[in-house]
């Protein structure tokens, strides 16, 4: 059984601090995935120096196949010292998945991992070994479908402390409160987010510390198909109709009348498009049976690609951004998808020119697919959602 | 009767969202929901005017400025 994981944080910074003292690794190797989170001492600069470089070495090292002895030996030669504390101190947690179901579970001095299988709570043990001089905690098991494992920094159980809550949020708190949002989320990183928007809460949105939670959950892998512009050749439309529909598992996205009224001829499926303008600026979407979304098509791609880039820059990802996804509109439909449901995605672009959009009167250059495409394309990649492109 | 409007690209840039509204609003004012249908459609191939409109098949190219004439004389007109 191939595991497909999906992966996603938020961080906060101190209030007023421009850097994040907590630093997020993601990393893919050719049998696994590898998620680290490292929280360096202090603040700013200083903080987001030595969590870079913790994490950095962890994660090259760990690619590499050092042993952690290894690993945590090169960071503690390796990290400037403090010069105000005399210590040279970052603290880390390793989360690894293989593709055959093993995982392996490293922590040193962050809050414990959350760890939620069949909606509850699975207690990690105590299992501490001593590497120079630092406890460390191991722990190796079998991950499986539906699970979810939560890193944080320990700025969410300081969150509110001495304002709102006299001890901050007590690690059972949090834990309860990410197994009520793993029932209601279905993304890592809206899991992710909403936690991390609970500390900003409780912290009166000035946060005291670095907060950060990064979110791995143990999903099926979700393909998803998108088709956009009429085949050059319209010999083709039928070959490209078909590929672009031939995975039963595959979710399918149509964006473009004229590709949808080609979809919907090949397939003789009746398509319905709606009157509803639900923002001005999107033409409403249509319905086809078997076709999961349909919409307009690069005015729709646009405001995708708008959202996606928005998605990378991972400081605007609030819960306003998660709000702007749940809206009913064509792009906002495609970009959730792509965001929240989709592991990978094969793109069918057809590269005919549509010569009525040839039209200087036009507002907007509407002979631009390709070039949306290519963005799109570009995103998606920034994402690590592998792509494939194929052109008709 | 069934009227389509295009809300394809080029139709939407050149105004499909103000036509749709204006066209419930004289539907609803003249009492004719229960004998006008309106429907959106994709691309009729027809963009290098205005908004394409189809009147129980037959196409029209509507503004939005001229879309309460448009709407007396071909829609009311033929009831």
């Amino acid at each position: 059984m191939g595991v497909t994981v999906d992966v996603g944080y938020k961080s906060l910074n101190k209030f007023t601090e421009i850097l994040c003292g907590d630093r997020v690794e993601i990393l893919k190797t050719k049998d696994s995935d590898i998620l680290i989170l490292a929280d360096g001492m202090g603040s700013g600069v200083k903080a987001n120096i030595l969590s870079t470089l913790t994490s950095k070495i962890l994660g090259t090292m760990f690619l590499n196949g050092a042993t952690l002895e290894e690993c945590v030996d090169t960071i503690v030669e390796t990290l400037p010292v403090c010069q105000v504390r005399q210590v040279a101190y970052s603290t880390f947690s390793i989360l690894q998945v293989f593709n055959n179901g093993d995982a392996y579970l490293v922590e040193f001095d962050n809050p414990g991992c959350i760890f939620i299988r069949d909606g509850k709570l699975v207690e990690i043990p105590k299992n501490i070994r001593e590497i120079d001089n630092k406890k460390i905690n191991e722990f190796r098991f079998k991950v499986k479908r539906g699970d979810a494992l939560i890193l944080m920094s320990d700025g969410t159980i300081h969150a509110g402390v001495g304002q709102l809550l006299n001890f901050g949020w007590l690690w059972e708190d949090i834990a309860a409160y990410a197994l009520k949002q793993y029932a209601v989320t279905v993304s890592a990183i809206r899991l992710a987010t909403s936690i991390c928007h609970a500390c900003d809460e409780l912290y009166m949105f000035r946060p005291g510390d670095d907060t950060t939670v990064a979110c791995m959950r143990i999903i099926d892998s979700k393909p998803v198909n998108l088709m956009t512009g009429p085949a050059s050749n319209k010999e083709d439309d039928e070959a490209m109709v078909a590929a672009f529909t031939a995975d039963p598992a595959a979710k399918t996205i149509v964006c473009g009348g004229t590709s949808a009224t080609i979809v919907s001829r090949v397939l003789k499926k009746r398509m319905d498009v709606s009157l509803d303008y639900v923002d001005p600026d999107i033409p409403p979407i249509a319905y086809m049976d078997g076709i999961d979304l349909v919409t307009e098509g690069v005015l729709t791609l646009n405001r995708v690609v708008q959202l996606l880039r928005r998605y990378n820059k991972k400081e605007a990802v609030a819960e306003d951004f998660f709000l702007e996804l749940d809206k009913p509109n064509g792009a906002s439909m495609v970009a959730k998808m792509i965001i929240e449901d989709c592991t990978e995605i094969h793109l069918f672009v057809g590269k005919a020119i549509n010569s009525a959009y040839q039209n200087p009167s036009l507002p907007f250059d509407l002979g631009i697919r390709q070039n949306l495409v290519d963005q799109l394309k570009k995103a998606l990649e920034e994402m690590g959602k592998p792509v494939t492109v194929t052109y008709y | 009767m069934k009227i389509t409007i295009c809300i394809g690209s080029a139709c939407h840039l050149k105004g499909s969202r103000e036509i749709i509204k204006e066209m419930q609003d004289l539907v609803a004012k003249n009492g004719l929901g229960d004998k006008v249908d309106l429907n959106g459609a994709f691309c009729s191939g027809n963009c290098v005017n205005g908004v394409c409109v189809t009147v129980d098949g037959e196409l029209f190219s509507v503004q939005p400025e001229n879309t309460k004439a448009f709407f007396e004389k071909e829609v009311m007109g033929r009831l």
